[in-house]
């Protein structure tokens, strides 16, 4: 771990939060690793670790590199590293200001063997922690993920503020959620060209349409809320 | 004795999953609990555990095929285990595995495969024999160098880039009932002959942008027909000297950019953007030019085009071209477009509507430039002149723009390229 910061854990809770502040991509991966062997252990608990990423675009295993579409140098000039993980899905892109969930849960504990349902979990728990942000977010039926809705001329355009990905072994959950806080969006550019899936990003900073003081931290702690009482 | 290992239940709303990607191979030795294979389903990864130790005796599904819950993924020989060395080990200790369990057990499968030979998936290896493409010479990328579908599908296409890519036939797979290959629409059946041409990547990236853009924007299109005589000898003045002086050709297609730039500050209608419930018009006007590549189209973008005289925008354009075909384009070159012109040109293009470059609202596309009898009117007379005309499609987001509107800034083209009163 790069910084130093103040971890917060509850012992009474049975879910474990944990907060990070900034680690590297790989040192994350590594941590989760413990954690998801260690939650498998007789007296494992559930826990969730938030922090941040310095600027980094994942790649999964159906993705292309050419999906990047910023240069090498480029990626260079901007510090945004690459790295190829072990999970499904398309490129990602993670960055300061964005609020980044690992759920480490054992549904099989929970007697809880359903992957939908923890997914529509992690969707409430956000949802719930930016109604504590008063912003009023929803699901799309279809996509995973939680998004605000705005109309647009008519039909409604869906705007994603977090995305959701997650990994299991042997029922035990990885990976998990990035909410966008306050970081800049253009960063999705240097992956995709704008609204290439048909879906827009957006950040808490820019539907509260502010950039207040504090934001990240009171964001923090509305997540921590919402998912310590979703997964109680 | 064989064993099964099926798609567990995921939850219950999961009635299917698809295999994202194979951690055994078949004859790989497996411990309980090994993870064999990870499917995914709605952003979820789930490795599937073997549910006993063995060797792999089959795969049943292959990577990318939905499979439902409760189908059969592999089979097991769960007798194999008592010789079976840790799964690391390397394909020549498999090899003499396979040589001990052979006599016991009525020779499985195993057996037959060559060991000598690299280790593919299945579906790797027989595409690689229908292809003719050896194993020894393709790369592996799959879990300790195993060779994948998509190993042999680059090698295909990049050894030999010359040539077409190598003949794949997948056959049709004889239906299974188990093994989900079809979505609920009618696809097409491969028939023998057919040339399976994976897609490339860029060519994923256009294909979901242009439906993205069709889904987005409601398209409307008009045309005009602009007689191109002064642009023409406006060019063909300046050609020689144009050449000499910059040591590159003056096309026509600086003329009818600068003529849009022009149009376009008139017009701030086309140069804009749907933000939510907005109409974002921009001040900057920044025009991509569609631009066929041997990578595939790419919209390399000219900033500030409006800052530029005709020279001027002809080296931007002829400067973005170049690096365009020696793949030298940034991420800056190809984004913040306000604006699009599409030249796909050469012969026997008489016009076509564009899809709209989001988020955008208008894209125009011109014809080939071609000598045709026309009507002109001059003092009450008429005549029939041989003219070089050029059809312009234009093709706009109807949310943002109306029809007059944009006919009037079509319009306004034509009189800018009709009178070419332009220095160069």
């Amino acid at each position: 771990m790069k910084s130093e910061s103040a971890v917060t854990t509850r012992e009474n809770q049975p879910l474990l939060v944990d907060w990070l502040g900034q680690v590297d991509y790989p040192e994350s991966l590594r941590l989760q690793a413990d954690a998801v062997e260690a939650c498998g252990q007789p007296a494992g608990r559930d826990r969730l670790i938030l922090l941040e990423h310095p600027p980094v675009i994942t790649l999964g295993r159906g993705s292309h590199k050419e999906n990047v579409l910023a240069s090498p140098d480029e990626l260079a000039r901007r510090r945004v590293e690459i790295h190829e993980v072990a999970r499904g899905g398309d490129v990602t892109y993670h960055a300061p200001g964005q609020l980044v969930g690992y759920l480490i849960v054992d549904l099989d504990r929970r007697s809880e063997r359903d992957v939908h349902v923890f997914l529509r979990r992690v969707e409430s728990g956000l949802i719930r922690a930016l109604a504590e942000l008063d912003l009023e977010a929803v699901r799309v039926p279809g996509k995973t993920g939680v998004f605000m809705k705005r109309a647009v001329a008519g039909p409604s355009l869906d705007y994603k503020i977090a995305s959701i990905g997650v990994g299991v072994r042997r029922w035990i959950t990885f990976h998990g959620f990035a909410l966008n806080v306050t970081l800049d969006l253009s960063g999705f550019d240097l992956i995709v060209p704008c609204g290439l899936d048909g879906v827009q990003m957006t950040s808490v900073s820019r539907e509260l349409n502010s950039f207040q003081e504090g934001l990240g931290s009171r964001a923090r702690g509305a997540v921590e809320r919402a998912m310590v009482s979703e997964f109680a | 004795m064989p064993i099964s290992v099926e798609l567990p239940s995921l939850g219950e709303s999961v009635v299917e999953g698809t295999v994202s990607r194979w951690l055994v191979a078949e004859g790989d030795t497996v411990t309980v609990d090994q993870p064999l294979v990870e499917v995914t389903t709605d952003k979820v990864d789930a490795e599937i555990p073997s549910p006993s130790a063995g060797v792999i005796l089959s795969l049943q599904a292959q990577e990318g095929d939905v499979v439902q819950v409760g189908a059969v993924l592999a089979q097991i020989d769960t007798e194999a285990r008592g010789s079976a060395p840790p799964p690391e080990k390397k394909p020549e200790a498999v090899a003499s595995l396979v040589g001990e369990t052979a006599a016991p057990s009525p020779a499985p499968e195993v057996v037959k495969s060559d060991l000598a030979e690299p280790r593919a998936t299945p579906v790797a290896r027989r595409m690689a024999e229908e292809a003719r493409l050896p194993l020894e010479r393709i790369e592996g990328s799959g879990s300790g160098g195993r060779i994948t579908k998509q190993d042999v599908l680059r090698h295909a296409v990049e050894a030999e880039p010359s040539r077409p890519p190598a003949v794949m036939e997948e056959q049709p797979k004889a239906s299974q009932g188990s093994v989900k290959n079809t979505p609920a629409y009618a696809r097409y059946t491969l028939q023998s002959g057919d040339r399976v041409v994976p897609m490339s990547p860029v060519r994923r990236v256009i294909a979901e942008h242009m439906v993205y853009s069709k889904h987005t924007s409601p398209h409307v299109g008009t045309v005009a027909e602009i007689d191109m005589s002064a642009v023409d000898q406006l060019r063909r003045s300046h050609k020689q000297a144009f050449k000499e002086t910059h040591g590159f050709s003056l096309t026509y297609l600086p003329f009818i950019a600068h003529a849009v730039v022009k149009a376009l500050r008139e017009f701030p209608a086309l140069n804009a953007s749907v933000l939510e419930d907005a109409i974002v018009e921009k001040r900057a006007i920044h025009i991509g030019l569609a631009a066929e590549t041997d990578r595939g189209l790419v919209v390399p973008v000219v900033r500030n085009a409006d800052r530029f005289s005709l020279t001027g925008l002809a080296a931007e354009i002829e400067d973005l071209v170049e690096r365009a075909r020696s793949r030298r384009l940034s991420a800056d070159d190809l984004s913040g477009g306000t604006f699009t012109i599409s030249n796909p040109g050469r012969q026997g293009n008489l016009y076509g509507f564009a899809i709209i470059n989001q988020p955008q609202v208008g894209i125009l596309r011109v014809g080939e430039i071609k000598k045709r009898a026309v009507v002109l009117s001059s003092g009450g007379q008429d005549s029939i002149a041989i003219r070089p005309m050029m059809y312009a499609a234009l093709s706009y987001d109807h949310r943002a723009v109306d029809g007059a509107p944009a006919n009037a800034f079509l319009y306004r083209v034509r009189e800018l390229l009709e009178a070419a009163e332009i220095e160069i």
